[in-house]
């Protein structure tokens, strides 16, 4: 979310019922400028919030020249003090997923993983339960590199390559019209494309190198894990992820507003098979004896 | 005329002379540029447009916006130029007036917006008119201590929403009214208001109580099913007695009985004592929930679905839920209600009006399970550095625990003589006769430093508002089990319980469904259905010579061809009777 937006997020909260408070986003709005000048940041945007018990975990990042590749983290437990966000390491990033207890807001704390009977993620099957450390700090800059890689959005064209293949903000962008936005198509992962880099342009007919360079929301399985939706005066378009509850993604449609906010427990819910209800008919069907 | 001629003449020599010379011509500033922009103005075989046109009109926009970095965007531009060009200047549905947006929700607040009309001279009685009071719902006010605490929803949505509650007490017997939060569903959202009905539309609303019972509707369908059973019993035995039906074995009968089910609690006791209203939008008219039944609060715990938006979608789960999803909307409310709703110790007694507090625990402790609680008048403010104490030992819940059973009150599911459920004196003796041990949750107002921690994540986590100054702060405290569920207290004598979520509970290991029941035996097991090892064809042959007819032994061709018939026969019978 773009420092701007910060002292008012009330209108954008309908979808989310979650809002930055005045004391908070005037605390963060001016420690991020500090932020910002001391690193020499083009631009600062705020992540989000993650809840921990004992404390939560305020997340913010800002880039120097490459808007996609140069990403820094930054974190603080009191909007105030702000640390450097470890890059997540390869140990870190196969422990995370495992951890089922909630963040406890101390980046220092050590947790116990259980790693049960048979687990792969450490190659070979494991003989018997195996018990690992992993660091809360370690933890964090795991599940953001997953909340980054699997559900940090952008509208199309938000994002220009230019011809030296360096990633920066379009300023000719006027956002989505009420049409493009129904369609799960005109957001664009924010995150290294994974894809071939003509994957993405052959699935649209009026494709734009500059702009089509991103993976498209619309390969992510399975369908109806994006929930889109406009707020009752249809002039914002909200995107929220089944995967990451607790995620929300927001545009003004028109203009180049947008933002991604964040605030949750940082836990994956990998239940979404099980919860998605009324988006298969066949079964209604199915079940009326049709 | 004759300067013309000269002028003309000249050029012509000097041509000619270039010409003669053979050497290139002098850099003409005119005539490159002539030339040049005839070759911009060369228009495209395909569209039609020239490049000159084109440049002059980006450079004219670009000119205009004088956006920064321009070179960086300048293809960008150039394609959102050409891209207006093409759009066609006819637009044919230009008369067509396509109404904005906010239209829809325009049309939807303006009745709310109106002031209300007064009311008509009734002939009443004035106590039936009474209204709820409203002076607690000015949301505007909640939305102040909402931000603080971190939720909220937009200013105008809120507004709306005072104004809706405002009609709703108009036209419902609403005694007392509450904001209760709002559901996040895949399509649409719910708001949900909290309501207590006035007492005669309890009185009445249970007139039909024992009529209505659930399990008579379940009699009814089951001795349908078996009327129908015996039917088809008994078109099986008039049929004609066929040869391979005397084997036949009668069709199983389901040996499986269902536990008696509890009957629900009336409206206005447990789970049923509020009445919940919905909507999916401000504007649109209030829905009143259905009461809930026990089974389906026990469903409702085992299955783990997203809502719709949609109150009359059908729930498609196993375990089967009985309803729709406007039931698993009530069931989940229930749910949420009774873990999360807290207060700060002290708001809330047992009624004993002019006790001191040793008092009320000694009688806490002689009733057990006191069900109601009161608002205390005399409520003294805990301080904000108690309600921010992470113990959470002064907030106490003030909604009833629900049981297992899916009631808040235990149910004897085999009282002795049937029928007699209402005689209490029986009844406390009976369990220690027939073994099933009454459930108990937590009494009324217990501290919530009591909840039970889920591995290891404690049930609640509590904040402070503020940092900075403390004196204007709230208390706010985060539900960990129902991610989404807030209490906020102000360091006055305000408090409220909202909930913001997607209404489902947290589950620390993910969901696992509610495995299948081991498949029922049709039969008992005996040699008709066991699986035996086909014979082999040297023991048939032996089983052949074996019981080959020997008092005939002249007729023996004949004997032999008749005889793998029968055999083959017999086989078949044995077959059917297997599947």
């Amino acid at each position: 979310m773009n420092l701007d937006e910060i002292l008012n997020t009330l209108h954008i909260s309908e979808q989310s019922g979650h809002v930055i408070s005045t004391e908070e986003g005037i605390i963060l709005h001016n420690a991020l400028l500090i932020l910002q000048n001391e690193n020499h940041f083009r631009k600062i945007f705020f992540w989000g919030r993650i809840f921990g018990t004992d404390n939560d975990y305020y997340l913010a990042y800002g880039y120097r020249s490459d808007a996609l590749h140069d990403r820094i983290f930054y974190y603080s437990t009191n909007c105030l003090n702000w640390g450097l966000l470890p890059s997540p390491t390869e140990y870190a990033k196969k422990l995370t997923p495992l951890c089922t207890v909630k963040f406890q807001g101390d980046p220092a704390l050590v947790l116990d993983v259980l790693l049960e009977k048979d687990e792969i993620s450490f190659g070979a099957p494991l003989q018997e339960p195996q018990v690992k450390k992993l660091k809360e700090e370690d933890r964090l800059s795991a599940t953001i590199f997953f909340i980054n890689q699997e559900v940090l959005t952008l509208p199309r064209g938000a994002l220009f390559k230019r011809a030296d293949g360096v990633i920066v903000e379009n300023l000719s962008f006027e956002g989505l019209t009420t049409l493009e936005s129904r369609e799960i198509k005109s957001f664009l992962h924010f995150r290294v494309p994974t894809q071939k880099w003509n994957t993405n342009l052959l699935t649209r007919d009026d494709y734009n190198y500059a702009i089509d360079f991103l993976d498209p929301l619309d390969t992510d399985i399975p369908e109806g894990c994006w929930l889109q939706n406009l707020t009752s005066s249809e002039d914002i378009v909200v995107l929220k992820s089944l995967y990451w509850p607790g995620m929300f993604f927001y545009h003004f449609l028109g203009t180049p507003r947008y933002g991604f906010l964040y605030f949750g427990n940082g836990i994956k819910c990998l239940d979404v098979p099980f919860f998605l209800n009324g988006l298969y008919p066949i079964y209604e069907d199915f079940f009326a004896g049709k | 005329m004759i300067n013309d001629i000269n002028n003309t003449g000249s050029i012509i020599q000097v041509n000619a002379e270039d010409r003669d010379l053979g050497i290139s011509p002098i850099p003409n500033d005119e005539s490159e540029y002539v030339y040049a922009k005839s070759f911009l103005q060369k228009g495209s075989t395909v569209t039609g447009e020239n490049l000159y046109d084109h440049l002059t009109e980006v450079l004219n926009k670009i000119l205009s916006e004088r956006p920064e970095n321009v070179v960086d965007f300048f293809e960008e531009y150039s394609r959102k130029v050409k891209e207006k060009r093409f759009r066609p200047l006819t637009d044919h549905l230009e008369d067509i007036f396509v109404a904005p947006g906010r239209y829809k929700l325009a049309n939807r607040l303006m009745p709310l917006l109106k002031p209300l009309a007064p009311d008509e001279p009734s002939t009443l009685d004035p106590e039936d008119l009474e209204r709820a009071d409203m002076s607690k719902n000015n949301m505007l006010e909640l939305l102040f201590y909402f931000e603080h605490s971190g939720l909220g929803l937009p200013r105008t949505e809120m507004f709306c929403l005072t104004m809706s509650l405002r009609q709703l007490i108009r036209v419902a017997p609403i005694a007392n009214i509450r904001f209760w939060g709002k559901i996040f569903g895949m399509q649409k959202n719910y708001l949900v208001v909290e309501t207590q009905l006035k007492e005669e539309e309890y009185v009445k609303r249970n007139e039909n109580y024992n009529v209505q019972e659930d399990n008579k509707i379940e009699d009814l369908a089951l001795d349908q099913l078996e009327n129908i059973n015996k039917q088809e019993e008994e078109i099986a035995g008039e049929g004609e007695p066929k040869k391979i039906w005397d084997t036949l074995p009668p069709i199983p009968k389901i040996q499986y009985e269902e536990p008696p089910e509890p009957p629900s609690e009336p409206s206005g006791v447990g789970v049923n004592k509020k009445v919940y209203y919905v909507c999916n939008e401000i504007g649109e008219p209030w829905v009143q929930l259905p009461d809930v039944t026990p089974k389906q609060i026990r469903v409702a715990r085992q299955i783990y679905k997203t809502f719709t938006g949609d109150l009359d979608q059908p729930i498609i789960s196993y375990p089967h839920f009985p309803g729709t999803e406007r039931n698993y909307l009530r069931a989940q409310i229930a749910r949420i209600s009774a873990s999360t709703h807290i207060s700060p110790l002290g708001f809330y007694t047992f009624g004993g009006e002019g006790m001191g507090e040793e008092e009320e625990m000694d009688e806490e402790m002689e009733a057990g399970n006191k069900t109601e609680v009161k608002e205390n008048l005399r409520y003294d403010p805990v301080p904000i550095k108690d309600l921010t104490d992470k113990s959470m030992m002064f907030w106490v819940h003030h909604n009833l625990h629900i049981l297992n059973q899916g009631r808040t009150t235990w149910w004897n599911p085999n009282p002795l003589p049937e029928g007699i459920d209402e005689e209490l004196g029986e009844e406390e003796e009976k369990p220690t006769l027939l073994g099933p041990e009454p459930e108990t949750g937590p009494p009324l107002l217990t501290p919530c430093s009591e909840d039970v921690t889920l591995d290891a994540i404690p049930a609640w986590s509590v904040r402070c508002s503020s940092g900075i100054a403390e004196e204007y702060a709230v208390a706010v405290v985060r539900s960990n089990f129902w991610p989404g569920a807030y209490c906020f207290a102000t360091q006055g004598k305000m408090f409220h319980n909202i909930y913001f979520g997607n209404g489902l509970k947290f589950l620390a290991p993910n969901f696992s469904p509610t495995p299948l029941p081991p498949v029922e035996q049709d039969y008992p097991t005996g040699p008709e259905i066991m699986e035996i090892v086909d014979p082999t064809g040297a023991e048939e042959e032996a089983w052949r010579i074996a019981h080959l007819p020997k008092e005939k032994p002249t007729k023996l061709a004949a004997g032999e061809e008749e005889e793998p018939e029968e055999e083959e026969e017999e086989d078949e019978d044995e077959d059917e009777d297997e599947d």
